[in-house]
């Protein structure tokens, strides 16, 4: 808010602006009245009145109590006395204000469900609350002689209908654009043309389901749910809230213009909720699933750093020993006054030995830098060669045969950091796979290809004991690791570095290691990484 | 051959660094690049102390000291490790390691670490030449001297043993004279001692 009033002014124009607001929404919404009584098979007010006493606590039942009469005066001009309008505005606001207490008990957050299991509770809360309220408010119709007797059955269950679904479809989408950060986060997950697509969809299947006749709304209406499916799973709960919200006043106006005898207004709103629940549904699913994504994300890159930084510092501790131990020569070598070649050789050694240390430092910078993936175009055969380099050497050593395959002139849009990370990770696994080998000569083998999906396959085969079927389904679990050395994450992390690239890390069962790294070659489209 | 430094530490400055360090410390050094270079060199006269670096590729240094105490070498070893976690460090000192420094290494702990690696090592060595000697004194005995010396190790009496043998106190007295002549022994008690193998020269 730009202009902060003074508190008092504030709080008054809080209180105009939600009356105005309320009085527009049951005016907009007031259709096919039973006789002319509060009670209408859409009822989205209510949902603005909770919203409103869930923010702005007690003082709110006030201006809640004021917006019902101004309805009941401007929009319904009153059918009974004023005493009688009092009375069941009383009775109608202390409803709400219960529901909304309840509301604000179970879900502190604004009063909107986070999970599924949240979800079912809300849903419980809003239906029973609504029965409860309309036979509370009904009863006191009957009372007043406002409703004939016979009408009590069919109105409870109308104020019922209307209330609980203006609540159950409207109090979700209230609840995103209620203030500033959930609108642009709202907006955020909405502008996309998905959501025109889908839109257009909706408008298809409305007109699917209503325009070749009446029969129509029996037999076609599942295809309403096509549009709600593909909003929830793609865009979440927020897809699922606005694609909801438009079919609710898109079967309103349908139903209206229709005035079908055969489907009525309310039994098109039972169905109306039904669609609402099945898209809150998918749409928590996919929003639960996709946190859970990200959390694992989140805590796999914080591993990987760790682990990094343990290599690293292991890295640095070489160059440090040499430093301290040449330094220690150094005054040695001046303590029985040697001669100045003798001590400018040690001295240069200690520069080497420095400047090897800055590299480690330098590599561990880089890496916090690009610790979110850092996408940049880089070439196999560099790539392959800049992770291989320190384990040609070591197969040498060990008697190893470390044979790398015909590289493919391929580009990557790639991390370079971490894919050397994987590469060398997956190496390391085959070299020491390979280090108890006796019958037969160790051998280690890189190759890579492109396959016809247009993925980079890079595969690192070893001839060591190869993985067990009880063993593939442990490796790539984070801390499911046999070795000690402090490595455990190594296949965990690859697999995720391999994923975040939109590509994977498989392995397979049988004689000898076999680890498939696959990478996409064309990465134009976009991916979020945070 | 001298009491040697050996370093093994698959790091070529560390290696060389600390190889100028020692030399001019004065200690006489030798250098291997990995363990299995190490093994290979081995010889049955070689003593003095081992600098281990933990991780190296291939062996590492904890599989190193556990071949040797297998192979029955003595020579006692110093671990060096580059991030010192405390199981490596058990394990290490299982192994009967003399201590365990963490890279980079304090110059004076290393020292240390040498100096008493030596000393357990010449304990060790005075240790085990008295116990030849005493095997080769122990070669000169006649039948009936060992059969004398088991009995006086026993606690035995002259009388005592004179009975077990069935010889006289006097003859026993002879035998055991000459052989505590033969094996050098001041007394009873030292006799024991060095019999036992735990016997020291002091």
């Amino acid at each position: 808010m730009a202009h902060r009033l003074p508190h008092p002014l504030n709080a008054a124009a809080w209180f105009a602006a939600f009356v105005a607001l309320y009085v527009l929404l049951d005016w907009a919404s007031f259709i096919l009245p039973l006789k002319h009584l509060n009670v209408t098979p859409w009822n989205p007010a209510p949902a603005l009145g909770l919203l409103f006493v869930i923010r702005r606590g007690r003082p709110a039942v006030l201006a809640l109590l004021t917006a019902i009469l101004a309805s009941d005066i401007f929009v319904r001009d009153i059918p009974g006395n004023l005493t009688i309008t009092l009375w069941l505005g009383a009775i109608l606001t202390a409803g709400y204000a219960a529901m909304a207490w309840l509301l604000k008990r179970y879900f502190p957050d604004g009063g909107l469900f986070g999970d599924r299991k949240g979800l079912l509770r809300w849903s419980a809360i809003v239906i029973f609350g609504s029965l409860a309220n309309s036979l509370l408010f009904v009863t006191s119709l009957l009372a007043t002689g406002l409703l004939p007797k016979a009408d009590w059955g069919d109105a409870v269950v109308r104020f019922w209908v209307g209330d609980g679904v203006g609540i159950f479809v409207t109090m979700p989408l209230l609840w995103w654009l209620q203030d500033e950060p959930r609108r642009l986060l709202f907006r955020t997950i909405l502008m996309r043309w998905e959501t025109l697509a889908y839109s257009a969809l909706t408008l298809l299947s409305l007109w699917i389901a209503f325009v070749p006749g009446a029969e129509a709304n029996f037999r076609y209406f599942y295809v309403l749910f096509l549009p709600v499916v593909w909003a929830a799973s793609r865009q979440g709960l927020a897809g699922a809230v606005f694609c909801v919200s438009t079919l609710q006043v898109g079967l309103l106006v349908a139903g209206l213009l229709q005035g079908s005898e055969e489907i009525s207004l309310f039994e098109l709103q039972m169905r109306a909720s039904l669609l609402a629940l099945v898209g809150f549904l998918i749409g928590m699913a996919v929003d639960e699933q996709r946190r859970a994504a990200a959390e694992l994300r989140q805590s796999l890159r914080l591993a990987a750093a760790g682990e990094m930084a343990g290599a690293l510092a292991h890295e640095l501790n070489q160059p440090l020993t040499a430093l301290s131990a040449y330094g220690s020569a150094g005054k040695q070598l001046l303590a029985r006054g040697a001669d100045a070649d003798q001590l400018r050789d040690v001295i240069q050694r200690m520069i080497d030995e420095a400047s090897r240390a800055a590299d480690v430092v330098r590599r561990l910078r880089d890496f916090f830098r690009t610790g979110a993936t850092r996408l940049e175009r880089i070439s196999l055969p560099e790539l392959v060669a800049g992770a291989t380099a320190a384990f040609r050497a070591k197969a040498q050593e060990a008697g190893i045969d470390f044979s790398i395959g015909a590289m493919p002139a391929a580009v990557l849009s790639a991390d370079r950091l971490q894919l050397e990370v994987v590469l060398r990770n997956l190496l390391a696994n085959a070299f020491e796979a390979v280090a108890d080998t006796r019958e037969v000569r160790a051998s280690v083998a890189l190759t890579a290809q492109v396959d016809h999906g247009g993925y980079l396959v890079i595969e690192v085969a070893d001839n060591g004991p190869g993985v067990s079927t009880a063993l593939a389904e442990q490796i790539f679990e984070p801390f499911a690791s046999t070795k000690s050395s402090g490595l455990g994450l190594g296949l965990a992390i690859s697999r995720a570095i391999a994923e975040a690239h939109g590509g994977s890390l498989t392995t397979e069962i049988g004689g000898g290691g076999r680890f498939r790294l696959k990478l996409p070659l064309d990465t134009r489209n976009k991916r979020d990484h945070g | 051959m001298d009491n040697t430094v050996f370093i093994i530490d698959d790091d070529a400055s560390v290696r060389d660094a600390l190889g100028l360090l020692l030399g001019l410390r004065g200690y006489r050094t030798s250098v291997f690049a990995d363990a299995a270079s190490f093994l290979g060199a081995l010889r049955p006269d070689w003593h003095g102390c081992l600098i281990v670096d933990i991780r190296m590729a291939g062996m590492d240094g904890l599989t190193l000291q556990r071949e040797l105490m297998a192979r029955g070498c003595s020579i006692p070893a110093v671990i060096i490790t580059g991030h010192g976690d405390v199981s490596s460090a058990r394990e290490a000192f299982r192994a009967a390691a003399v201590d365990f420094l963490e890279k980079p290494l304090d110059e004076t702990r290393l020292v240390q670490a040498i100096d008493e690696a030596y000393a357990r090592q010449s304990a060790t060595l005075a240790n085990q030449r008295q116990k030849e000697a005493f095997l080769r004194r122990l070669a000169e005995l006649t039948p009936r001297e060992r059969e004398v010396m088991h009995l006086v190790i026993a606690g035995h009496h002259n009388r005592e043993i004179a009975e077990e043998l069935g010889i006289s106190v006097r003859t026993v007295e002879v035998h055991k004279a000459r052989m505590m002549a033969k094996l050098e022994a001041e007394s009873i008690p030292q006799l024991v001692r060095v019999s036992l193998g735990v016997g020291d020269d002091k």
